[in-house]
């Protein structure tokens, strides 16, 4: 099991990509086929991802901007859907 | 007043004549209700010191006062054992089959009969005044028919381990049975045997005042569960001679303390854990041991967190609390993640998925009276079976002389690092209110939620029945703040009736009763009862005009199919036409109102706070939006045409 110490003592050594955050945070609780199938803009992403935050999610501003960035940009309203 | 007291107690005056001078004299019916139950429980044991003779039946003096002779119908049978059971209230739902018995309770003023419109939100009152209580109950039907109905809150109380006791008539008789007869269905009684603890048919109107003690002794003796009673309908006509005995002579007082050498291995584990993790669970509510539960934390610097439960079974505001597990497992916790040991203090532990709760490399104590449930998944290191009040004693008395300097030192450095890391979790928690959509109409679910959590009373009561919405930043409290009833079962329709039991138990505080409009619809009818009974409860439907849950576990249990390609989303959107829940509540006698957007939302619930001031209970609509895949705008309706040509081409 992996150690850990409270956040607000972790040393910023760099900061991790929208997608590293994803997949750590919302990893959590989900797989991605809760959220592979959305095509909304980064701004829907990010009320999305504060929408988590009701349900116990510990995240910084700057992490959900992060996130709902990457989300934006693989997830956006011009991505095609994806297909089985 | 105390002329009116008199009256009543020696029965020159009915109960409702009582209930009618006292709501003269400036009492709300609340209030009132609140006196009458006072004095019934004098009254109760005034009977069972001294046994009144009436005139559907007659009591003799001559054995000793807590195990009685009784002659009478089966129905006055019935009624003298539920009185000798310390039971106020009876929900029911009209039967004519049980005639002896309404005829029996006109001179029985101990028992207040609850009329309720229908059997599940009926069995859900019941059972939410059995829960906020703590005090025995009983619920009934008409024969099987109405028993199917209860059945689903008969579930709820199976899954969430509350006593209710369920009783049904059969409508066939003794002598006719065994003719597939009007209602009648074979074996009724093992129909509900896999949802209760105990489910048995009276053999004779002499057994029926034992089968009541035995349904009420199985429901009440921890763990605690629903149970099941009924004989043929003319055992409760039929006269008879039986005993009566109080439920202080039939009790068990199963309140038993852990093993105490596993009592010893527990805390030498705990003392020697670099992270112990405590989770907590129901059994310490029912337990009255939070404080217990508390100090225990507080000893060790644990972090605390719960699984799936009805109650907040931990001050949600003290430093120690890490939040409730997101998806039900400890892995899911966002800190700590370096925890070596797991202490259970209560948590029923609701497995849902393949993986065990606490992973398997952590060790793990086990605390609580449900035995049947543990070690089911989760292999235990130390069983610790009791009630947690008492074990949580124990366990406390086992670590303190064992808390030298290192072992306080280790614990006070776990204890900071605990709360730095709560205190930044509650600072980027109040984040929530910078969520874009924060200030849209139809408002976002978190919104109405952080609105009510500011409007809320510091002791209000939330009965959360809105199954996809958040709860957040009501920061609960069970020693004496704000406290939850969510549900564990999960068969829908129980909100609006467990918030009416509630507010009958608990007449002093606000009563807020949350549920989204799919809960709503399967249950509204104990709105009925909170205007007739004037029970100030108030109601909040999330009115998304959809089943929002199910459609987000749709679209990730299917994901890139055919219903995302499409946007055919057959089994989530509610509208077209939309329902309008303020109608439905006006409809059952409740002021209510459809709130469209936040502004309208703060002046509605100060109306809403208005009323139940006076006694009224209160209802708001209030319009949410819909969020995720496919429907938050336009969602899919199937074309009735459509619809209506399948039925074409059937023929």
């Amino acid at each position: 099991m992996a150690q850990s110490v409270a956040p607000e003592a972790t040393p910023s050594v760099s900061a991790p990509s929208g997608r590293e955050l994803l997949q750590s945070k919302c990893g959590q609780c989900h797989t991605d086929s809760m959220w592979r199938d959305q095509r909304q803009d980064s701004k829907a992403w990010e009320a999305t991802l504060y929408r988590m935050m009701g349900r116990g999610a510990v995240w910084s501003a700057d992490d959900i901007v992060s996130m709902a960035g990457f989300l934006g940009t693989e997830f956006g309203p011009q991505v095609p859907k994806a297909k089985r | 007043m105390r002329e009116l007291v008199g009256q009543y107690l020696a029965q020159t005056i009915s109960r409702r004549g009582f209930l009618d001078n006292l709501k003269a004299a400036g009492l709300t019916v609340a209030a009132a209700e609140g006196v009458l139950s006072s004095l019934n429980a004098s009254a109760q044991s005034a009977s069972a010191s001294s046994p009144s003779l009436s005139p559907s039946g007659t009591s003799s003096a001559s054995t000793p006062a807590p195990v009685r002779t009784f002659q009478g119908t089966g129905g006055a049978c019935f009624a003298e054992q539920l009185i000798a059971c310390g039971v106020k209230y009876v929900f029911g739902n009209s039967a004519s089959e049980d005639a002896q018995f309404y005829d029996a309770l006109v001179d029985r003023p101990q028992l207040n009969y609850i009329l309720t419109p229908h059997e599940g939100p009926g069995a859900a009152m019941a059972a939410g005044y059995i829960k906020a209580s703590q005090q025995p109950a009983i619920v009934m039907q008409a024969g099987s028919v109405g028993l199917m109905n209860a059945m689903g809150q008969i579930f709820n109380a199976y899954k969430e381990q509350t006593p209710l006791v369920v009783y049904s008539y059969r409508t066939d008789q003794s002598k006719r049975a065994g003719r597939d007869g009007f209602e009648e269905i074979a074996n009724q009684e093992q129909v509900v045997q896999p949802l209760t603890k105990y489910s048995w048919m009276a053999r004779g109107s002499s057994m029926i005042a034992e089968t009541v003690r035995h349904a009420f002794k199985s429901a009440w003796t921890p763990p605690h569960g629903p149970s099941y009673l009924t004989w043929h309908s003319d055992y409760t006509e039929e006269k008879t001679r039986t005993e009566i005995i109080d439920q202080s002579h039939f009790d068990t007082r199963m309140r038993v303390r852990p093993n105490p050498s596993e009592i010893e291995k527990a805390a030498q584990m705990l003392l020697d854990a670099k992270m112990p993790v405590l989770i907590v669970g129901d059994e310490v509510y029912k337990a009255k041991a939070v404080d217990k539960v508390v100090r225990l934390a507080e000893m060790l610097g644990m972090p605390v967190t719960q699984m799936r439960q009805i109650w907040a079974n931990f001050p949600e505001s003290h430093p120690l609390w890490v939040g409730n597990a997101p998806a039900g497992t400890l892995a899911s916790i966002t800190w700590p993640k370096n925890y070596d040991l797991a202490i259970n203090i209560g948590n029923k532990m609701q497995h849902s998925g393949v993986a065990p709760m606490v992973a398997r490399n952590v060790k793990f104590i086990d605390m609580r009276m449900d035995y049947q449930n543990m070690g089911k998944v989760m292999s235990t290191d130390v069983p610790l079976v009791g009630d947690v009040a008492l074990g949580l004693e124990d366990l406390i008395a086992a670590i303190e002389p064992l808390m030298n300097n290192r072992i306080k030192a280790a614990a006070a450095q776990r204890a900071t690092e605990v709360r730095r890391y709560t205190e930044n979790a509650r600072r980027l928690l109040s984040g929530i209110v910078n969520n874009p959509e924060w200030n849209q109409s139809p408002l976002i679910a978190d919104r109405l939620t952080w609105e009510i959590a500011q409007f809320a009373d510091p002791n209000a009561i939330v009965v959360h029945e809105a199954g996809s919405v958040a709860m957040h930043s009501f920061q609960f409290n069970p020693l004496g703040g704000r406290e939850l009833f969510y549900y564990y079962g999960g068969h829908l329709g129980s909100g609006v009736g467990t918030a009416a039991g509630v507010k009958l138990a608990r007449p002093q505080q606000q009563v807020i009763c949350l549920v989204g409009d799919g809960s709503f619809l399967f249950g509204p009818h104990a709105l009925w009862n909170m205007a007739r009974l004037e029970l100030p409860v108030i109601t909040v439907v999330y009115n998304n005009h959809a089943y929002a849950g199910p459609h987000s576990r749709t679209v990730a249990n299917a994901p890139s199919g055919r219903m995302i390609e499409t946007g055919h989303f057959v089994g989530s959107y509610l509208g077209n036409p939309d329902m309008n829940m303020a109608s439905i509540a006006q409809g059952f006698g409740v002021r209510a109102e459809v709130v469209k957007n936040p502004l309208e939302l703060r002046q509605a619930l100060a109306r809403a706070k208005a009323a139940t001031l006076e006694g009224k209970p209160y209802l708001l609509d209030v319009q949410v939006a819909r969020r995720g895949v496919g429907w938050t705008d336009q969602p899919w309706v199937p074309s009735s045409n459509t619809i209506k040509a399948a039925a074409h081409l059937a023929k």
